[in-house]
């Protein structure tokens, strides 16, 4: 006898069931096409996309290599629009999937990483993109928080932005994307003194225009390979700069990086700051400690390692509170909740990385 | 069909013609989710529709060739003998016709038994 099978789209079949987990994942991405956002443009800015056709450039010489580019293949819309355009279906492989508490959404076209031309018109369009999140997502998903998205190469126009965003309820965070500036620069002081004043987290995010150390490789492989460089550049950055000593309760996430570095920045910023502490005599800790107190790391994309090794990191890192689960939906190195951490670590710790660590970064309430 | 088939464990996947050559798609097989396929040379092959790694449905992934490269850097040879099925998420390649990822032959996916029979394609463990 021959049975009938269920021919099926279901664009994912879960590992083995678990006991309920709270996750917060701090890295989801929303999209929205630009011309979504000229709605939301204040109408000085509106002809800078309908009429001169401007668009975001990117600075990355190659394409993601991958099935589906830069998003998970079966994340597109089978109308073509990326992944990350739906609630609907961020809803069903991801927030409904993975039974998730609180994804923090991390967005897409943030100007920080844009070069500086236009910065009036970027700092608009970082308006109308935050307007646009807030209608678009925050208002019909209570499992979103949001980020205000800034344009870091106009620090006052930035702080302005975060003062007008900060009272939403569900705004978490401050969101900067990665180019080729250290943000510890104090040119930027303007935005972690509106983000630090309104008890907001800064999100720091790798990018498209992130370069390496030596620029652009000649292979994409070797350029997602040393995606940690930047954000090593920027914590050291924001640490010898003195940005946690003029914002004692600032904290800072850094997204898309994963953590494995972050013991070889803690010895070797140490190492300098005994050394060279004449040429930053405002810092008055060990940049360890000050790492320890006030940064954080998401854990995508997750260097693949053993339950071991994952815990001699913990050990060299003193602290298991640094960091956070996240999965960069709808991006081709997705992490799931369920595969991305090894098999075999402490339940506590576990519980820690997939969320309670992000709810007192991002002050959540408990279960909500 | 493979004599070693418990038929009474077979399902049917679609009919014959539904599934065209170079095409792929999600079945079950109770609650195990199998992806088939069949390959331009018309043979069917099915597999575990879980990528070992992260668990993506392989079936959204791509169907493709092999590469070569043994003439070093720069050798982007497409190389025909090999029929890949690319996983949509991380990218993790299965040679479709043993289950074993291209990278590690001692990694492979669970085969399925896969034929036709009076127009319809047929799955079993």
């Amino acid at each position: 006898m021959t049975a009938t099978s269920q021919t099926t789209t279901e664009t994912h079949a879960p590992g083995p069931a678990r006991a309920r987990t709270e996750i917060v994942d701090v890295d989801v991405h929303e999209r929205a096409a630009l011309q979504e956002l000229v709605p939301y443009l204040e109408p000085q800015w509106r002809r800078y996309i309908t009429e001169y056709g401007w668009q975001p450039e990117r600075l990355l010489p190659y394409a993601q290599p991958t099935a589906g580019g830069l998003d998970r293949a079966d994340a597109k819309l089978p109308d073509g629009r990326p992944g990350g355009s739906d609630l609907g279906l961020v809803r069903e492989q991801l927030l409904d999937l993975y039974d998730i508490d609180t994804a923090v959404l991390t967005g897409w076209l943030n100007a920080s990483a844009l070069g500086a031309g236009w910065p009036e018109f970027k700092t608009g369009l970082m308006s109308a993109y935050n307007d646009w999140q807030v209608e678009t997502w925050l208002e019909p998903e209570p499992r979103l928080a949001g980020s205000v998205h800034v344009n870091a190469h106009d620090p006052v126009g930035a702080a302005r932005e975060i003062d007008r965003m900060a009272a939403h309820p569900r705004i978490v965070q401050v969101m900067l994307y990665i180019g080729d500036r250290p943000f510890g620069d104090p040119v930027y002081e303007p935005l972690f003194a509106a983000a630090a004043r309104h008890g907001l987290v800064v999100g720091i995010h790798h990018s498209e225009n992130s370069p390496t150390a030596l620029g652009h490789h000649r292979l994409f492989a070797e350029w997602h390979t040393l995606v940690s460089q930047v954000f090593m550049s920027q914590t050291v950055s924001l640490v010898f700069n003195g940005v946690f000593d003029r914002h004692p309760e600032l904290r800072v996430a850094m997204i898309e990086g994963g953590f494995s570095w972050v013991p070889h920045i803690m010895w070797r910023s140490d190492q300098q700051w005994r050394e060279l502490r004449s040429e930053v005599p405002w810092l008055h800790r060990k940049p360890s400690d000050v790492i320890r107190e006030h940064v954080r790391f998401a854990t995508q994309p997750i260097e693949e390692m053993t339950a071991r090794q994952f815990l001699g990191l913990i050990e060299q890192m003193e602290s298991d509170e640094l960091i956070l689960f996240s999965s960069d939906y709808p991006h081709w190195d997705f992490d799931s909740p369920e595969r991305a951490l090894p098999p075999g670590l402490p339940e506590a710790l576990t519980g820690k990385i997939l969320a309670g660590n992000a709810r007192a970064t991002y002050r959540l309430p408990d279960g909500a | 069909m493979s004599a070693t088939v418990d038929s009474d464990q077979a399902v049917r996947v679609c009919a014959s013609d539904e599934l065209g050559r170079g095409e792929m798609r999600a079945a079950t097989l109770g609650r195990l989710p199998a992806v088939v396929i069949r390959l331009q040379d018309g043979t069917l092959h099915a597999l575990v529709n879980r990528c070992l790694h992260h668990g993506a449905p392989l079936s959204r992934g791509r169907l493709s060739h092999g590469s070569r490269g043994q003439a070093g850097v720069g050798d982007y040879s497409a190389d025909d003998s090999v029929d890949a099925l690319r996983c949509p998420w991380h990218g993790y390649e299965y040679d479709v016709r043993t289950g074993c990822t291209l990278f590690d032959s001692e990694r492979r996916l669970r085969r399925l038994t896969v034929w036709e029979e009076d127009g319809s394609v047929l799955l079993a463990p």
